[in-house]
């Protein structure tokens, strides 16, 4: 049976009626304020604004997502699938910025740099600013906003920055173009992309303080990783809230900022959108714990929209105290309008979440079938495409049905839950048969693991009494990478991972016992895989998690491989036009020590691709540290490199000079186990 | 490490008293190996999962050793739990060959392992007057 699993413009024009129709029970300001002051308080602030002109992709690469829809598609086609095998390296830019001693293990750069006017401009891990000229390599300018290590939340991370050229300066004028990007000490920092100096007239010398009205400051708990959208001449941005520390986080706010000036346009506290919309009222602060935005938004000028992949609550795998707005917006897609902050729409991709799905990729703005519509891609590894003006789906979606509601919280989980049923990069439920190992024992021990956990395939719920299974895990599906488009062929190529987590709630005594406080108090853990033990204050559990259901003593995967792959989906049908494991095992093996194979396994990988109209799609991402160019319309791999560190980053292509480049960022990434570095290596045919 | 066939002065040495170090070494390694797969397979059974597991282990445990005791039974019988393994290994996953590498490569090492054994081993009869 297929159906909606939301009336979307039924719920929009509900909360046009009411936008406090889903306002917190757990408002701070008791009960919600009556509809028609809400009204009132949202849409008197700011007239409505123009659309403003975009950037073209042509040999540019000016958005993170390559143009300003984020299809990660360049029209160029000077590298083709004939001449790719010559391709060579140009130039390798190093920027600097390794991890001290104090930061040592928690670096995963996933930097992905712009490139305008024959300039690159990209942040190192720890959001140092950097120009570097795009044909040589030699470096314009650096702006270093000096971020303390210990504001690194969970990685120090700097995926992008964004460019915003304001339409009322005259060329020539200081910050005319301005290079702006969030850091992990939270602040936005705008610097003119000519001499990377600081904007004079942007906050206060240059920067606006995002912890500004969020709470007690706690480094490394609120931190921004992800390039802000500009959308009618406004910075929106999220941040990250490190995951499950507490219920008592910083608030999950996104929020406008005026691109010339700074001064704050509008906030979205879902909780509380009306009454906090111009700030929460002197003394208060956003509602906390809030489902936070720590991917990348894409904006849409002609709709003056802005489209939020929203996480989850801030404690993950616990729900029954989650507000109803929270269980309302958690794991959505959230359109606002750009000018006012006001939501449009949403859609929700999975019901009172418990499993940390929140939604990592960059949405992509398409044209579908004549509709303007958004491909959403999610970690469940469900793609959904939507109507961009109303939020509901143009493809079907799907419903499973009586879910195992689990022992911990049986109220709290849903029993039905939306799916994609055009097309899922989810793979069959796992059964003892794929337990695996490199012997009889590991993968003997890895069976008994299987039987004594909870698994009632996708969905099931946490428990505490014996681990679960939680599969497709955390890390996807699809993950900050996002999807790439390849407009001209009508391909959607999707890279993914394929890999379980085995879980288990800890109890409050065992959490104690272990020593898990969280990071406002003294002995917070530092460092390890997200979930690796986390106190969840302020529920009953904390969690323990093992990414990628690991073997404790071998490091080996407890299931075959497959780890990962890449996929082109035909965007007319949703069928699979070809699927490959992505990756070699030649850094992989037992006790992490390199097999040195070169078999096609299919690793675990961080980080997207990018389609030129050449018929070539380029990724790096996976844990082999290889970077290479796949033919888009079969899948065939026809050229690799070998990284000098790992490639978890999204790659790009531009032209200079008549002469087109290839470039990744080789930063590593803790998390994926690949060696750090601070390259940005630039591919080009020889001269 | 590799166990070497024995030499036909070591096998004439060794006949009726014991077998090339290198055997009894292999033997106890088996013996290890196949307890803590039976230990652990009937675990699993218990679970309600797979049966190969314990009989295997029990196969191996006893393999291990006739070894230990220079006894050449120790060969068909390996060879049965092997035929047994590739049976079911590909009856569970079939050509899947990365899901193969448990099931198949170390069991495969063990009967070659096992096979060069066999001129340092007693005949069951010989063994026989032993006992």
């Amino acid at each position: 049976m297929t159906r909606t699993h939301l009336p979307p413009l039924l719920l929009a024009s509900l909360l046009a009626l009411s936008p406090s129709v889903a306002l917190s029970q757990d408002d701070p300001a008791g009960p919600a304020p009556d509809a028609a002051a809400e009204v009132d308080d949202g849409t008197d602030t700011l007239a409505a604004a123009d659309p403003e002109p975009t950037y073209e992709i042509g040999s540019d690469w000016p958005y993170y997502g390559g143009d300003a829809a984020a299809t990660r598609f360049s029209p160029l086609e000077q590298i083709t699938p004939d001449n790719v095998a010559g391709l060579e390296r140009a130039f390798v830019y190093r920027t600097g910025d390794l991890p001290s001693t104090e930061a040592e293990g928690s670096y995963a750069g996933e930097t992905t740099p712009l490139m305008i006017g024959g300039s690159l401009y990209l942040c190192s891990a720890m959001n140092v600013l950097i120009s570097v000229d795009a044909a040589t390599g030699e470096e314009n300018w650096r702006y270093d906003p000096g971020v303390p290590d210990d504001a690194i939340p969970y990685s120090a991370s700097c995926r992008g920055v964004t460019a915003y050229t304001d339409p009322e300066a005259a060329e020539g004028d200081i910050c005319a173009t301005r290079i702006i990007e969030g850091t992990l000490d939270a602040k936005l920092v705008a610097v003119d992309a000519e001499t990377g100096a600081p904007c004079e007239d942007f906050g206060e010398n240059g920067t606006v303080d995002l912890w500004q009205d969020i709470g007690e400051r706690v480094p490394g708990w609120y931190a921004v990783t992800a390039p802000p959208a500009v959308v009618r001449g406004l910075i929106v941005t999220g941040a990250q809230v490190k995951d499950g520390q507490a219920e008592d986080a910083p608030s999950g706010v996104i929020r406008a900022y005026d691109a010339v000036t700074g001064e704050l346009a509008w906030a979205w506290d879902l909780a509380a959108p009306g009454r906090n919309r111009n700030g929460p009222p002197e003394g208060e602060v956003y509602t906390r714990g809030t489902p936070n935005m720590w991917t990348a938004a894409v904006a849409d000028e002609e709709l003056g929209l802005v489209y939020l992949p929203l996480g989850n609550s801030s404690v993950d795998y616990y729900g029954s105290n989650r507000s109803e707005a929270e269980n309302e917006f958690a794991t959505s897609l959230v359109a606002l309008d750009a000018t006012t902050g006001e939501e449009a729409w949403h859609f929700q991709t999975v019901r009172n979440d418990v499993w940390d799905y929140d939604l990592g990729s960059q949405a992509t703005l398409i044209d579908y079938d004549g509709t303007p519509a958004i491909i959403l891609p999610s970690k469940q590894g469900d793609i959904y495409i939507l109507d961009r003006a109303s939020g509901e789906p143009l493809t079907p979606v799907g419903e499973i049905t009586d879910l195992p509601d689990g022992e911990i919280e049986p109220d709290y989980i849903a029993d039905a839950q939306p799916i994609s049923a055009w097309h899922t990069l989810r793979q069959p439920e796992l059964e003892e048969r794929d337990a695996w190992g490199f012997t009889p024992i590991d993968q003997l021990w890895c069976r008994i693991q299987f039987r004594r956990a909870n698994y009632d395939g996708y969905l099931t719920p946490p428990s505490s009494d014996r681990p679960w299974i939680q599969y497709p895990g955390y890390n996807g599906g699809s993950d900050w990478g996002s999807v790439a488009v390849d407009t001209e062929r009508g391909l959607i190529i999707a890279n993914y991972n394929d890999v379980p987590n085995y879980n288990r709630l800890l109890t409050r005594e065992e959490a104690d016992d272990r020593g898990l406080v969280p990071i406002n108090e003294e002995g917070a853990r530092t460092g390890g895989a997200e979930g690796e033990g986390d106190p969840q204050a302020g529920s009953p559990y904390a969690i323990d998690v093992n990414a990628g259901w690991r073997n404790e003593a071998t490091g080996v995967p407890c299931v075959r491989p497959p780890y990962g792959g890449i996929r082109a989906i035909d965007l007319e049908t949703g069928q699979t036009v070809w699927d490959q494991p992505l990756g070699t095992a030649r850094r992989n093996g037992p006790f992490g020590i390199p097999s040195m194979l070169p078999f096609r396994i299919g690793t675990p990988n961080n980080g997207g691709a990018v389609v030129t109209a050449s018929g070539l799609t380029f990724i790096g991402a996976t844990t082999d540290n290889l970077f290479r160019a796949i033919d888009t319309e079969t899948g065939e791999v026809l050229w690799e490199d070998v990284l000098p560190a790992g490639g978890q980053a999204n790659p790009i292509s531009y032209e200079i000079d008549g002469r087109q480049y290839v470039m990744i960022s080789a930063m590593g990434h803790h998390f994926m186990e690949t060696p750090v570095g601070d390259y940005l290596i630039a591919y080009a045919l020889p001269e | 490490m590799v166990a070497a066939p024995a030499s036909p002065a070591e096998t004439a040495h060794s006949h009726g008293t014991r077998p090339n170090w290198a055997i009894i070494v292999l033997g106890c390694v088996l013996i290890l190996m196949g307890l803590v797969i039976t230990a652990g397979g009937v675990w699993l059974i218990a679970l309600g999962g797979s049966w190969y597991y314990a009989p295997a282990g029990i196969g191996l445990l006893v393999t291990g050793l006739l070894l230990f005791r220079g006894r050449r039974a120790a060969v068909p019988l390996y060879l049965l739990v092997w035929l047994a393994t590739l049976a079911w290994a590909f009856w569970e996953v079939g050509t899947d060959w990365w899901a193969q590498v448990p099931r198949l490569v170390a069991p495969t090492v063990v009967l070659l392992l096992v096979l060069l054994c066999l001129p340092g081993l007693t005949r069951t009869r010989h063994d026989g007057d032993r006992a």
